[in-house]
């Protein structure tokens, strides 16, 4: 069966992601940016700041919120080292209790707390996060340098976790061969896969296992 | 606990934007000394006069004595060695953290034993890695230092002017350009606000600071 072809910005099946967090990946990113085909401008360089949600007792359900946005993606598998996340939900604020109850607080697999009003505007939300002893919210801001290695989503980016900094590197495609030969072609070889939330929990303590460099 | 230096005043930045700093420190010193060291700072959420650190198996708690026109003084006071009696444990570090003590199961521990024993299991305490490369300058008499530091493996920078005398502090702090509204931070505020221990401020953004 033909694969189908990738595009940087547009919904695909869901993909097979290899992404890793450290200090130095310039070896990486010069490769990255040599090996690439040409990339749409809008790709080349984009910031933003988001807040992801995490918590102390959930490594499968990955929530963050940008631009008043609620999205959780959720860990569906892992083939060969490489992790497959689904969306799970999307949902705008301000949110109804009933999906706070039902759909969020759920995918945070912790207590949930009692409910008193219909509905939950983002700061109230925060609110709600910043009283749970389980849960955290974590500024985090990047600059993110998009290129297509291999057929294969890549991108090298900055990222400030509560205003640390950190550099991540991924490369992401529903197929995992093409994965597999980009990590291979970047000198990833060998180098853990670390995810979002996995990185943050890293920095922010929740976690003693150290980045990838 | 020994007392192992005069209590200095000291105004502290962290940011990942200090070259402007950096370039003017370079400017009126020469660097004097490079030194590369790994630190494992504790850290309770409410507890804002003590910062309590262990570097190279020796634990040292500085002691906020006073606070003068925005600069912060630091009276340091050498805990002892690991491993550490569990009396002194109970009695200093405790107190210093400000949380209740749990049970010792030892007559000492390890540093290894004291934090996974003691410190990783209470949910009020938190430990931070600290990785640092000090460049240590001296301006007018005044140690100032520019370090790179990582925090549990992420970057920023600190920059600090530290003496004795507060007013010469101040002093070298205006010859910098550094501005009277500028936050002082310290070690153990800004490890938890990377951390998330406390709530971040609007300015604490990786552009803007």
């Amino acid at each position: 069966m033909a694969k189908e072809a990738l595009k940087i910005g547009e919904i695909s099946k869901p993909r097979f992601e290899f992404r890793t967090f450290g200090r130095d990946f310039d070896n990486a990113a010069y490769l990255m940016s040599r090996l690439s085909v040409p990339v749409p401008e809008k790709v080349w360089e984009r910031t933003s700041e988001e807040f992801y949600i995490v918590s102390k007792t959930n490594d499968i359900n990955n929530t963050k919120i940008r631009d008043g946005k609620m999205d959780i993606k959720t860990f569906v598998q892992e083939v060969d080292g490489l992790e497959q996340w689904n969306p799970l939900m999307k949902a705008e604020f301000p949110i109804k209790a009933e999906t706070l109850k039902k759909e969020v607080y759920p995918a945070f697999m912790v207590d949930i707390p009692s409910f008193d009003k219909e509905s939950y505007t983002y700061d109230e939300f925060m609110e709600m996060i910043k009283n749970h002893p389980d849960l955290q919210a974590v500024k985090v801001e990047k600059q993110r340098y998009g290129y297509m290695v291999n057929d294969t989503i890549c991108e090298v980016a900055n990222v400030w976790i509560n205003g640390a900094s950190v550099v991540t590197v991924n490369s992401e495609s529903t197929e995992l061969e093409d994965i597999k030969k980009t990590i291979n072609d970047l000198g990833l070889e060998g180098v853990e896969n670390i995810n979002y939330l996995q990185a943050i929990k890293r920095v922010i303590g929740w976690s003693d296992k150290s980045l990838a460099n | 606990m020994i007392k192992t230096q005069n209590p200095r005043y000291e105004f502290r930045i962290f940011g990942n934007h200090l070259e402007k700093i950096e370039k003017q420190i370079r400017e009126m010193a020469k660097e004097e000394q490079t030194r590369i060291m790994t630190s494992v700072y504790l850290l309770a959420s409410g507890n804002p006069k003590n910062n309590i650190k262990i570097r190279e198996g020796v634990m040292d708690i500085k002691v906020l004595e006073d606070e003068h026109e925005g600069l912060e003084q630091w009276d340091p006071f050498l805990v002892g060695e690991f491993p550490l009696k569990a009396e002194t444990i109970k009695n200093v570090i405790f107190p210093a953290l400000g949380v209740h003590y749990p049970a010792f199961e030892r007559d000492e521990y390890t540093l290894e034993q004291f934090v996974d024993e003691l410190i990783s299991g209470d949910p009020d305490l938190s430990v931070a890695y600290v990785m640092k490369k000090r460049h240590g300058y001296t301006i007018k008499n005044v140690i100032t230092e520019v370090a790179e530091i990582k925090v549990n493996g992420a970057s920023i920078k600190t920059i600090c002017i530290e003496s004795e005398n507060p007013s010469k502090v101040l002093k070298i702090k205006a010859k910098l350009g550094i501005e009277k509204n500028v936050e002082n931070v310290n070690y153990p505020l800004a490890l938890k606000r990377i951390m998330g221990l406390v709530s971040l401020p609007e300015n604490w953004k990786s552009e803007s600071f």
